[in-house]
């Protein structure tokens, strides 16, 4: 036993190593930068304590910012999540057209987001958008899509759950397919119902793959950037403006080091909450198991 | 094939490869960090020229984005990187990389900055402004210009306007009048682009972002008269005018679809006179910025390019420098790319004048243009500033509470 722990400890080792090496350094370095005003590294800073972090707080961008990654978050995941599901649960049917159907669902995913955002910022466009041209059609107005701060923030999702809705279909297509199906032939015969089917097997088994999905789409909704960039600029007013395109102004465009690395350590413990409660999930549902 | 002759050609084949890698690394390179676009386009085609007269000479070229090229160049400048010779500055980046020591002084290098460059362009490539010694040449002339369908005013029987509420009213009536095109159009989005179609208006109503007492100056009676001019004119400018950028406005004005655009650079100016692109081809006129309780302040947006400290090759750096920047190259460079020049003998050439009729409209606007501040945190500043005209412009703030705001953010980041 004993040499195989130290065989263990040995074969863990090189990756221990390099993520010591190239994620707890930055984060270690980034935890000090933060209590220190800076306009780039330790040279010349002056220690401020938590004095980056009680500005941060009482920074109306900085609060709205939070507001709108809080609630851009929580609207994408549930919104791919729910799409994707619905899409797995139709495609995992016996349907004709599977084999296209499926390349077709999965094509946005493939696209590069600089691409995905040249298409919709077309889109988007208030007078000769397709979007808008479609709604004329049927004899209605035009939608401000980004300029309009109530709906600025959803044209964002829309885009995000175009795009990558396909990740959630996938990983949960693949969970129902590791469903055995002799249950689902039990259940038939016991007289149960698709609802009752669905509510009391398919889901039930999902719920990791579920987890997963959801987990994988809040720490990548929370730290969206490059659609924001592209479409909107954070704008307009503030209305889309997230915490990942606060840190990028202050830290590339400010160059205010000590308070870009405060807003850093904030998302990191929060992307670090969603990980755990993640994690929490799961060893429950193995214990249960 | 025998041994004997594997080995020899072995042995030859790694001599070429050493020696070949020997003369790669002893070539002499220049690496200049500049502009994407018709910016870049003059780049291209001025090293090209360069190479033809120093043909073992080679250049590594970036082009990059405004925004991407500051963030590049100040992140190498912090870390003392020595991987750019010559560095394209926009004017107002000029403070802070002449301050911080990242540019060197082009007088003690040798070849000064004669007098044939046009001042305030001159006077922004010294440090301290105006008065100290060169670290930088003007490279591209650009000043904030104004434009307008002469054929619409003629229509509404408006003249040219002399003032910011004749902006106003021509904007009102020929919005009212015009189903399909708007009274007038500018840049909407934040950060650059919503102030740089501000300061014209604020500047004209006697107001400064930062007065000369060295604090913000969005506080008096001015700036709120400006503000509110400004908003008044929003009202007739296209939906969606907050996510408006160059392209859009640039559309605007080609497809006809407005009647004054308060804001236009020279670069944008050739394309409008083409009949391939523009709808209202030789029906805009182009003027300096309009004056209101003071005379017309057109900004002026010179792009700059000087050699890096940490440069290791500064004499040649210096040499692509007065290239790029002399009379036959400006010329050349104005007639092939439409690239504007800062000297005020290329505005005097009649060829150059043949080709663009508002040149001499230009070089008026040039020689009267008005640097932004000349503060280390301009950056900052004008992010501030950006960030609350837009909210008074989306009606998320009353235009008083926003340059209230503004004013005391611009306080916080000029004491920092």
């Amino acid at each position: 036993m004993p040499t195989s722990r130290h065989t263990a400890f040995l074969l863990i080792l090189p990756a221990a190593l390099v993520l010591a090496l190239l994620t707890l350094y930055p984060l270690g370095r980034g935890l000090a930068l933060s209590f220190f005003a800076t306009d780039y590294g330790f040279e010349g800073a002056t220690y401020v304590g938590t004095e980056n972090y009680t500005d941060l707080l009482g920074d109306r961008f900085f609060r709205r910012a939070m507001q709108n990654t809080v609630q851009f978050t929580l609207m994408a995941t549930v919104s791919e999540v729910a799409l994707g599901l619905a899409l797995a649960l139709l495609v995992n049917r016996r349907m004709p057209g599977r084999g296209v159907v499926i390349p077709l669902l999965i094509a946005p995913f493939v696209l590069s987001t600089m691409v995905v955002t040249a298409i919709w910022s077309a889109w988007f466009h208030y007078d000769f958008g397709y979007l808008n041209n479609l709604l004329r059609v049927f004899g209605l107005e035009g939608v401000p899509w980004l300029f309009d701060p109530d709906i600025a923030l959803l044209s964002l999702v829309l885009v995000d759950l175009w795009q990558t809705a396909p990740l959630t279909f996938l990983i949960l297509l693949a969970g129902l397919q590791a469903i055995d199906r002799e249950l689902y032939e039990a259940a038939w015969m016991d007289g149960a119902g698709p609802w009752r089917i669905l509510l009391t097997i398919t889901l039930p088994l999902l719920i990791p793959h579920i987890l997963l999905a959801t987990l994988l789409r809040s720490i990548e909704s929370f730290k969206i950037f490059d659609k924001v960039f592209a479409l909107t600029g954070g704008g307009p007013g503030h209305a889309t403006e997230t915490l990942s395109m606060f840190l990028y102004r202050e830290g590339f465009r400010f160059f205010e080091i000590g308070a870009a690395s405060a807003t850093a350590m904030i998302m990191v413990v929060i992307a670090g909450l969603l990980a755990a409660v993640y994690a929490w999930s799961i060893m429950r549902s193995a214990r249960r198991d | 094939m025998t041994l004997g002759t594997k080995r020899l050609i072995g042995a030859l084949l790694s001599t070429s490869i050493l020696f070949g890698a020997v003369s790669v690394a002893d070539a002499e390179t220049l690496v200049i960090a500049g502009r994407d676009g018709s910016m870049g386009q003059a780049l291209e085609l001025a090293v090209e020229a360069y190479l033809e007269q120093n043909p073992d000479l080679e250049v590594e070229r970036l082009e990059l984005t405004g925004g991407g090229l500051l963030e590049t160049v100040t992140i190498a400048m912090r870390e003392g990187s020595d991987a750019y010779d010559v560095i394209m500055i926009d004017d107002p980046w000029a403070p802070e990389f002449m301050a911080n020591g990242w540019l060197r002084d082009l007088d003690e290098l040798g070849g000064g900055v004669d007098e044939d460059f046009v001042a305030p362009a001159r006077d922004v490539s010294r440090h301290p402004y105006a008065e100290g010694p060169h670290y930088a040449v003007p490279f591209v002339g650009n000043v904030e210009l104004f434009a307008y369908r002469s054929d619409l005013f003629d229509q509404y029987g408006l003249s040219r306007p002399e003032s910011w509420t004749d902006v106003l009213t021509a904007a009102q009536t020929i919005g009212e009048g015009e189903e399909d095109v708007s009274g007038v159009v500018f840049r909407g989005i934040k950060a650059n682009p919503i102030v740089t179609g501000f300061l014209p208006i604020l500047w004209a109503h006697g107001a400064r972002v930062v007065g000369e007492d060295g604090r913000g100056g969005l506080d008096g009676e001015g700036a709120l008269q400006a503000l509110e001019l400004y908003l008044q004119l929003a009202e007739h400018a296209p939906r969606g005018v907050e996510t408006y950028n160059s392209t859009e406005v640039r559309d605007a004005l080609m497809q006809g679809t407005t009647a004054i655009s308060i804001e236009l650079w020279p670069s944008w100016a050739p394309s409008l006179d083409d009949p391939e692109l523009s709808k209202v081809p030789g029906l805009i006129e182009i003027m300096a910025a309009p004056g209101q309780v003071q005379g017309p302040a057109p900004m002026l947006g010179a792009w700059l390019v000087g050699v890096a400290t940490t440069s290791q090759n500064p004499e040649r750096a210096r040499d692509f420098i007065d290239f790029l920047t002399s009379p036959e190259m400006q010329k050349r460079l104005a007639l092939e790319v439409g690239t504007p020049p800062t000297r005020a003998s290329v505005y005097a050439d009649d060829e150059v004048v043949g080709a663009y009729r508002w040149y001499p409209a230009q070089l008026d606007a040039l020689n009267n243009a008005q640097p932004r501040p000349r503060i280390t945190q301009w950056s900052r500043v004008e992010t501030i500033l950006g960030d609350f005209l837009q909210l008074a412009l989306i009606g998320e703030m009353e235009p008083a509470d926003a340059l209230a705001e503004a004013n005391e953010r611009i306080n916080d980041a000029l004491a920092r």
